[in-house]
């Protein structure tokens, strides 16, 4: 019979794969550190109060902005204006702001664009605002390109929004600022013109439209894009992966079929975590540079919730895999699994759902946000409670069917002082194995919640004069990227099908054994599986 | 010596040239935009008073003029407000030279905050300017890009009151003799200014990552309101250090500031210091331009520094019973209105002898 080459391998050969799976990683976590820049940039933009002296106010062919050829005429909102009407507010923001004598442009390497709002609002003891109201806001987006005249700004989007705005104060006084919430406004998915300008009104169509919001004294809106440099270290760890796990599949895939029995489950989900983890490596961002992509945000969530829904599956059918000590005959199947699966199933679709009602919305309108209405934040927390109660739903599943694996192994355990020699530190080697990859899985894990964690824990205590070097943002992103692509390149590896037939091995101990085969497996076998599986099924029937 | 150390007088030239006063930010229609650009620039060579290095920096924009009016018009507006209980209610003095006549050539207390309030209300009035898109010159600070010395578009800028603090300290700090005692005093409490500035920036967080969950967060940080800078550097001024300055090491002329007791607390960057006491602030004084407490409005109840007692230096008080206006029941009025009732009072009126 055959194993898997984890089995085969020397200790020694898996020292080395360890040593050199580990040097990626290190070299992954460096690149993130050394070269990368933070993840995203953001800028902070004072918007400029223009007057908008037109008779009709929704021309969307007419542009406020405060930079170039026929910049507005700009207002201060700190003195009384008369002969001003809230009709004719115009708050601008032209971005990016130009910086170091130059006139910035977007690149398309930053990817997207989120617009984050912030108003000012002067505390007066003689009017206190409500903690919380509505402020309704007019807003339209429009861009440019390198080469246009400044004038010719062309609409990209206009829409009039609602936004919840909760303000308290801590010091009452005079001039003071309540903290208000940010705003989220808008989240455009790709960033595919050189120039935006964002114009906002805040109407007073109704009697009670706006009025509650107090003096407002500024607005601020900023702006978060990713990072052209760390884009492209990003996409060229995807190029390097790519490749990479497409190869091992292809090689993963042809082992199994040199085999004469059919792929069991076990191999079966292996390759499409490989496949999944491969459409998750594609660096289809490539087409960003070329074409207006905005859905490339919710493709992006799409793809990784694959990748997590594949990840959590196999987890569970390698724990499972495992324990089947009952039913010996027949081949297992995903039915068997239904159960634990649609605890991952269920989490995956309502997190899908929410993601489609939010990005998803957010194609046809970037100033959409479904937590504004009551019906949609109920809605969106339900989603969200659901994919949360799954997930815990699914740990326990898990932990409680690692936990069996464990209490059946050292059940069995005690069985091995009574084999000969030679099988009892087969048995030891493998369930050493087993246990060195349930080890590697916990690492990994744990790995990536220490990072987070510490990620947070440091962005917590802001610092001014940082001497450190390392990015440990990106480096983070990186290297856990990195280390679930080399965890399952390695699973790929060490999972398939060893081309060794068992007792004709090199190693010494090994060799003797050909007497001992027939002991070793009495039952008849009908399929060829894992010979960690056939040991703990035929260790049961002993 | 050096009667200008620091930047105000901008502001009292404008005051006399009729310019602004006080200074208005509305700006000129765009028709004349390009004679404007030339005229604001024309006009950083007529401020005679600034250092040449001074002049360099107010020739890097068309709108430094203008902001840099900005920055000292808060600072006034800000001064008067934080000692409008106090002797010296930071009045400004017509026809000079000097805004706030000579009380600034003591090394005192007042001189002292007036300096950090200065600049850090530089540094305020340069950062917005910056997020606001006018100054093109703004940096996008090398700190970002250290390893990696490329574009905005590989790693993006700095925050604005970097190159705030930047500009402050360049231009402020310009006109400072770093050899005389004065200058270290006030080199020192613009520092201070500008720290509390920085100190008093609120972080701001968003969520960006998978479905908008927080596996991806990104910070920046929100500019106080002057204000509150004011307060805060109002209360380092009720603090501040009496301090001397002493040779450090013997001819490596290294020279500190130590406290003038050796008991006392050494100060530390966000404090102020001050090498004199104050003049005295109770009787007027031309040659200085202080105008004294002489009819100053006073609190009869107050035991603090705008209390009868103390604000009319024991001089005693009048009181007057007056007819007292004051606005009430304000609504405010997107976008440029407060309305607000007038309520009228009969209130009593204690004016200092």
């Amino acid at each position: 019979m055959t194993g898997t080459i984890i089995e085969n391998l020397s200790g020694r050969k898996l020292a080395v794969l360890v040593t050199l799976l580990l040097l990626c990683q290190v070299i992954c976590f460096l690149i993130g550190g050394l070269v990368a820049p933070m993840p995203a940039n953001t800028q902070t933009i004072l918007g400029t109060v223009c007057k908008d002296t037109s008779v009709m106010k929704n021309d969307t062919s007419k542009w406020f902005y405060n930079r170039g050829k026929g910049s507005c005429q700009t207002v201060d909102l700190g003195e009384t204006h008369h002969d001003l009407s809230e009709r004719d507010i115009v708050f601008a923001f032209q971005m990016p702001v130009p910086r170091e004598g130059e006139r910035f442009d977007y690149s398309r390497w930053q990817q997207n664009l989120i617009g984050v709002l912030q108003l000012d609002v002067r505390y007066h003891s003689q009017m206190e605002v409500k903690p919380r109201s509505t402020v309704t806001i007019d807003a339209r987006l429009a861009y440019r390109n390198k080469g246009d005249p400044d004038d010719e700004w062309k609409l990209y989007t206009q829409s009039i929004e609602k936004r919840n705005l909760d303000c308290d104060i801590d010091v009452k006084s005079e001039e003071y600022l309540y903290n208000c919430s940010t705003i989220p406004l808008f989240e455009l998915g790709s960033l595919y013109h050189d120039y935006y300008l964002l114009n906002i009104r805040l109407p007073v169509n109704t009697p009670d439209m706006n009025v509650h919001i107090g003096h407002l004294q500024d607005i601020w809106v900023t702006v978060i894009n990713q990072n052209g440099g760390f884009t492209k270290v990003w996409l060229s760890l995807k190029t390097a992966f790519f490749p990479c796990i497409i190869a091992i599949l292809v090689w993963f895939w042809n082992r199994i079929h040199m085999l004469e029995r059919k792929p069991v489950l076990l191999e079966k989900m292996l390759l499409s975590l490989g496949i999944s983890l491969c459409l998750l490596n594609a660096p289809i961002e490539y087409l960003t540079l070329q074409y207006d992509l905005p859905f490339m945000l919710l493709l992006g969530d799409i793809r990784q919730g694959l990748f997590y829904a594949t990840l959590f599956s196999f987890w569970l059918i390698f724990a499972g895999e495992h324990m089947l000590i009952q039913d010996t005959s027949s081949q297992s199947s995903l039915k068997q699994y239904w159960r634990h699966l649609s605890a991952v199933a269920m989490g995956c679709v309502s997190l899908f759902i929410f993601d489609m009602c939010e990005r998803g919305i957010q194609l046809r309108n970037p100033f959409y946000s479904i937590w504004v209405t009551d019906l949609g934040t109920n809605l969106a927390l339900t989603f969200i409670i659901l994919a949360g109660i799954s997930t815990g739903v699914y740990f326990l599943f898990l932990c409680y069917m690692v936990w069996k694996v464990f209490k059946n192994i050292s059940h069995k355990r005690q069985a091995l002082p009574t084999m000969c020699s030679v099988r009892r530190l087969h048995y030891e080697g493998i369930i050493y194995r087993f246990k060195f990859l349930m080890l590697a899985t916990l690492l990994c894990a744990a790995l990536t919640v220490i990072g987070f964690i510490l990620g947070q824990v440091a962005e917590g205590q802001w610092k001014w004069d940082e001497t450190i070097e390392l990015e440990y943002t990106s480096a983070f992103f990186t290297g856990v990227y990195g280390m679930w692509n080399i965890y399952i390149f390695s699973l790929l590896v060490l999972y398939a099908p060893s081309h060794k037939r068992w007792p004709v091995n090199e190693n010494t101990s090994d060799t003797q054994n050909l007497s001992e085969e027939i002991e070793f497996s009495p039952i008849p076998e009908r399929s060829e599986i894992s010979s960690l599986t056939s040991f703990i099924r035929k260790a049961t029937i002993d | 010596m050096n009667m200008f150390p620091n930047y105000f007088v901008i502001h009292c030239l404008f005051c006399s040239r009729n310019l602004a006063a006080p200074v208005k930010t509305t700006q000129s229609s765009n028709t004349s935009l390009e004679t404007y650009s030339t005229l604001q620039k024309e006009s950083c060579h007529r401020l005679d008073f600034l250092v040449e290095r001074q002049k360099q920096l107010c020739m890097l924009s068309d709108k430094m003029v203008q902001v840099l009016q900005t920055g000292a018009q808060q600072a006034v507006e800000e001064c008067q407000y934080q000692f409008r209980n106090s002797r010296w209610n930071c009045s400004t003095v017509e026809n000079s030279t000097d805004i706030f006549g000579g009380v600034l050539k003591f090394k005192s207390r007042e001189s002292a905050f007036v300096h950090a309030l200065s600049a850090a209300s530089l540094a305020h009035a340069v950062a917005r300017a910056c997020s606001r898109g006018e100054l093109n010159e703004c940096s996008c600070d090398a700190r970002v890009r250290k390893r990696t010395p490329r574009h905005w578009q590989w790693g993006g800028c700095s925050e604005d009151i970097r190159y705030g603090e930047k500009f402050s300290r360049d231009f402020v700090d310009a006109k400072e003799d770093k050899e005389s005692e004065e200058g270290i005093m006030n080199l020192h409490n613009n520092e201070a200014g500008r720290r509390a500035v920085r100190g008093r920036m609120q972080r701001v967080c968003k969520c960006h990552g998978m479905s908008g969950s927080c596996s991806v967060r990104v910070c920046w940080r929100r500019l106080p309101p002057l204000r509150a800078v004011a307060d805060a550097l109002s209360t380092r001024y009720e603090g501040a250090s009496h301090v001397k300055v002493v040779e450090r090491k013997k001819g490596k002329n290294i020279r500190k500031l130590r406290p003038i007791h050796p008991d006392m607390k050494k100060p530390n960057k966000t404090d102020l210091v001050y090498l004199e006491e104050s003049p005295d602030y109770c009787e007027p004084n031309e040659e200085l331009g202080i105008l004294g407490t002489r009819s100053r409005t006073c609190n009869r109840t107050s035991a603090g520094l705008d209390g009868c007692r103390l604000l009319c230096c024991g001089r005693g008080y009048q009181t007057r019973v007056r007819d007292h206006e004051e606005k009430c029941r304000c609504r405010f009025v997107w976008c440029c209105r407060v309305h607000c009732e007038i309520c009228r009072s009969k209130r009593d009126h204690h004016v200092c002898n």
